[in-house]
C-alpha cells in the first residue's frame, strides 16, 4: 500500500478527533458530585483521537504503519464494481420507503450482482441476466419480508398496505 | 444442589417445543453462516437483533446462543474444505485440516472437529453451569471502581494487547468510544454530538455499527479487492474416523478444552491465543511430529478446534456475571439484552434466573444438536459452499437492509450503513481490528457511567481507584498486561 494513502487514513483520524474535541466544548460540563461532567469523555476521545491520528501520520511517514499484515487480494481496487455495488444499496435507501421492502431489495440484489460479475470480468447485460437476478432477488427478498411482517409482525414497508408485497 | 435445582428448571424451559424450535433455527442459521464465508456469527446476529421488538427475551436469548455456537461448528468445515482461512478462530484449524483434507482424509477432519467442538463445548457448558454462580456471587460485591477498573482492563486487552499494532488497535477503541458518545448522556440528560438530528438522540444503533462494519464492508471490500481470488475446494471423504484417530484425538480434545476455558473467562476474549497455544502443545506432545505440516496431523484439528469451542463457551461467564463482552459476538449479544432492558451482570442470577438458566440449558441441547446437525448432514452443508460469491454477498446485503431497517424503520439509517460500510473497507485495508470498535461502542457508556459513579463515590477525588484494594489490584493488572508484553519483547530483544 502506497504510503500517502495512509497518511490520508492518519489526516481522517486527526480530523474526527478534532471534530470531537471541538464538539465537546459545547457540552456543558455539571460536575455534581463527581468532580467529571458529561464533558469528561468526550474530551477524553477526542484528544486520544487527536494523539492517534499523529502517531498514525507519523507513522506513515517514516516508512509507513508498524507491524502492517499485506492486505489481502488485489493491489488495485476494482471501482467499477464498487459503483454497481454502491448503486445498489444506496437506491435501495432511497426507494425503500416508496416502492416497498421486496422490490427495493430486489433492486439492490440484481445491481450488487452486476457489480461482483464485473469484478470477476463476467459482467452480462443482456436482459435475460437482468431478469433471472431480478427473480433470485424476489425469491430471497420476499420470504424474508413475509416471515418478518407476517409471523414476527414487524414494521417494514411495502408498496401496498396488505403486507405481502 | 441448588445449582441443580435451577438448571433442571432451566432445562424445562428450554425444552418446551417452541423454545426447542428456536435453538434449532438457531443452531442451523448460525452453521450455515459458519460455513459460509463473508459472514459470521457476530453479522448474523445483529442483522436478526430487530426480533427482539417482539419475540421474548428467553427465546431469543436461546435463539442467539444457539447461532453463536452454530457458526463454530459451520466454520471449521469451511476452513478444512476451502483453502481460504475464514474465521480467526479456525485459522488453525485450516492449517493441518488443509493438509489433510488435500491427502484425501477430509472426513476424518470434519469428525475430530465436530465431536471435539462437542467434547469440549460440553465441558465447558458444565463448567459454566457451576462457576457462573460463584464468579456472580464475588461480583455481586464489586463497586463502581473495581467495575470501570474491569472494563478497561477489556478495553485494554481487546485493543492494545491482541492485535498486533497498539496504535491501530487503541484508534479502533477510540472510534468506537466516539460512536458510544452519540445520543444523551445516562447519567445527566444531555444530548450529546447529535448535531439536531432527532434519530441521533437515541444513540446510533448497535445493529447499524456491526452490520455496517462487518457485513456491507465485506461486501464492498469483496467486490473492490477480491474479484479475481479464485478458491479451490478439497475433495470431501467419508465423515468417520479410525480407532487410532480416535485415540489420537481424545487427549488433545481435553488437553484444548484446558487450555482454552481458562482465556475465555478472562477478559481477554479471543480465540486465537488459546488456539494458538493449543497448536503448539499438540505439534510439542505428539508422537507423529513428522505429520504437522506435511500430510497434516489430526492432533492438530483436533486440539485448536475443541479449544475454540471451550473459549467461546467461557465469554458468556464474563458476559452473563459482569456484564463484560469480550469479543464481538458476545458484544452485540450484550446489546440483545439491553434491547430488552436487561443488563448482565451479578444481579442477572437472581433477577433473571430464570433466563440465565434456560440460556445454559440451552447450550447443552444445542450442543447435541449441533453434533447432529454436522457429523451425518455435514454433505448438506458442503453444497452451500457452492453458492456463486455474486449472489451470497448480493444476498447478504438484503439481510443487512432487514437488520437495520427493521430496527428503525429509518431509510436514513441505510445510508449511514453505507457510510460505515467504506468506513469499515477502510479499516480492513489498512488493517485495524474491528472488535474494539464494537466492544468501545457498547461497554463505553457503561464505562463512562462507572467512572462517573465511582468518583460519586470518592467525591470527585481520583484517588478513589487506588484506595480501595479490589480496584488498586485490577489497576495493577491493567498495567502489568500493557506493559509485561512490551518489557518481555525487550528483553527477549537484548538477549538476541
Amino acid at each position: 500500500m502506497k504510503l500517502p494513502s495512509q497518511t490520508l487514513v492518519g489526516v481522517g483520524t486527526l480530523a474526527t478527533g478534532a471534530l470531537f474535541a471541538a464538539g465537546a466544548l459545547t457540552i456543558k460540563s455539571e460536575a455534581g458530585y463527581s468532580g467529571v461532567g458529561p464533558n469528561f469523555l468526550p474530551w477524553v476521545v477526542g484528544i486520544a483521537l487527536l494523539a492517534c491520528g499523529a502517531f498514525l501520520v507519523y507513522e506513515a511517514r517514516s516508512g509507513g504503519y508498524r507491524e502492517m499484515e499485506a492486505p489481502s487480494g488485489a493491489d488495485v481496487g476494482h471501482w467499477r464494481g464498487f459503483a454497481w455495488v454502491s448503486a445498489g444499496i444506496l437506491a435501495n435507501a432511497a426507494l425503500i420507503t416508496t416502492v416497498g421492502f421486496i422490490l427495493s431489495c430486489a433492486l439492490c440484489f440484481v445491481l450488487a450482482v452486476r457489480g461482483f460479475k464485473s469484478a470477476e470480468d463476467r459482467l452480462d447485460l443482456s436482459p435475460r441476466a437482468w431478469l433471472t437476478d431480478a427473480a433470485i432477488g424476489f425469491a430471497i427478498a420476499a420470504p424474508v419480508y413475509w416471515m418478518f411482517t407476517q409471523l414476527l409482525a414487524i414494521n417494514l414497508p411495502g408498496l401496498t398496505s396488505t403486507g405481502w408485497l | 444442589m441448588e445449582i441443580l435445582n435451577q438448571l433442571l428448571h432451566g432445562f424445562a424451559t428450554a425444552g418446551t417445543p417452541i423454545n426447542l424450535l428456536w435453538c434449532l433455527l438457531g443452531c442451523t442459521i448460525g452453521t450455515a453462516v459458519g460455513v459460509l464465508p463473508g459472514i459470521g456469527p457476530a453479522t448474523a446476529v445483529a442483522m436478526l437483533l430487530p426480533i427482539t421488538l417482539k419475540v421474548d427475551p428467553t427465546a431469543s436469548m436461546i435463539f442467539f446462543a444457539g447461532i453463536y455456537y452454530g457458526a463454530m461448528y459451520g466454520g471449521s468445515t469451511t476452513s478444512i474444505l476451502l483453502n481460504t482461512p475464514g474465521e480467526s478462530g479456525s485459522m488453525v484449524t485450516a492449517m493441518e485440516g488443509n493438509k489433510m483434507a488435500k491427502a484425501g482424509r477430509a472426513g476424518a477432519a470434519l469428525a475430530t472437529s465436530a465431536i471435539g467442538s462437542f467434547v469440549a463445548g460440553t465441558i465447558a457448558t458444565v463448567l459454566v453451569t457451576f462457576c457462573a454462580p460463584i464468579v456472580a456471587q464475588y461480583a455481586i460485591k464489586l463497586g463502581p471502581p473495581e467495575y470501570f477498573m474491569l472494563m478497561v482492563l477489556a478495553f485494554c486487552t481487546v485493543s492494545a494487547v491482541l492485535g498486533k499494532s497498539t496504535l491501530r488497535g487503541l484508534t479502533a477503541l477510540f472510534i468506537g468510544l466516539a460512536m458510544g458518545l452519540v445520543g444523551i448522556d445516562q447519567i445527566s440528560g444531555q444530548a450529546r454530538y447529535t448535531a439536531g438530528v432527532p434519530e441521533l438522540l437515541d444513540g446510533l444503533e448497535v445493529v447499524l455499527i456491526a452490520v455496517g462494519l462487518f457485513a456491507v464492508s465485506e461486501a464492498l471490500y469483496n467486490v473492490l479487492y477480491e474479484g479475481k481470488t479464485v478458491e479451490t475446494e478439497n475433495p470431501m471423504s467419508k465423515v468417520h474416523m479410525t480407532k487410532e484417530e480416535w485415540k489420537r484425538s481424545w487427549p488433545a480434545w481435553l488437553r484444548a478444552t484446558a487450555i482454552g476455558f481458562p482465556f475465555g473467562t478472562i477478559p481477554a476474549g479471543g480465540s486465537e491465543i488459546p488456539t494458538f497455544l493449543s497448536y503448539a502443545t499438540e505439534k510439542k506432545l505428539s508422537k507423529h511430529p513428522e505429520e504437522f505440516g506435511t500430510k497434516g496431523a489430526i492432533e492438530g484439528v483436533a486440539g485448536p478446534e475443541a479449544a475454540n469451542n471451550a473459549a467461546i463457551t467461557a465469554t458468556l461467564i464474563p458476559l452473563l456475571t459482569l456484564g463484560i463482552p469480550t469479543s464481538n459476538t458476545t458484544a452485540i449479544l450484550l446489546g440483545a439484552f439491553q434491547n430488552y432492558g436487561i443488563q448482565p451482570g451479578p444481579q442477572l442470577f437472581d433477577k433473571n434466573s430464570g433466563l440465565v438458566w434456560a440460556l445454559i440449558a440451552s447450550l447443552y441441547i444445542g450442543n447435541v444438536m449441533l453434533l447432529i446437525l454436522n457429523l451425518p448432514l455435514v454433505g448438506m452443508w458442503v453444497k452451500l459452499l457452492k453458492i456463486p460469491k455474486s449472489y451470497l454477498y448480493a444476498g447478504i446485503l438484503i439481510f443487512a437492509t432487514v437488520g437495520v431497517y427493521g430496527m428503525r424503520q429509518s431509510a436514513f439509517d441505510l445510508v449511514l450503513l453505507y457510510a460505515i460500510g467504506l468506513i469499515g473497507v477502510v479499516m480492513r485495508r489498512f488493517d485495524f481490528p474491528t472488535a474494539p470498535v464494537v466492544v468501545g461502542m457498547i461497554l463505553g457508556p457503561l464505562a463512562e457511567a462507572q467512572m462517573r459513579n465511582a468518583l460519586s463515590i470518592g467525591e470527585g477525588k481520583w484517588g478513589v481507584f487506588v484506595e480501595r484494594p479490589g480496584s488498586l489490584s485490577l489497576l495493577i493488572v491493567v498495567v502489568a498486561v500493557l506493559v509485561l508484553p512490551r518489557l518481555m519483547k525487550v528483553v527477549r530483544a537484548r538477549r538476541a
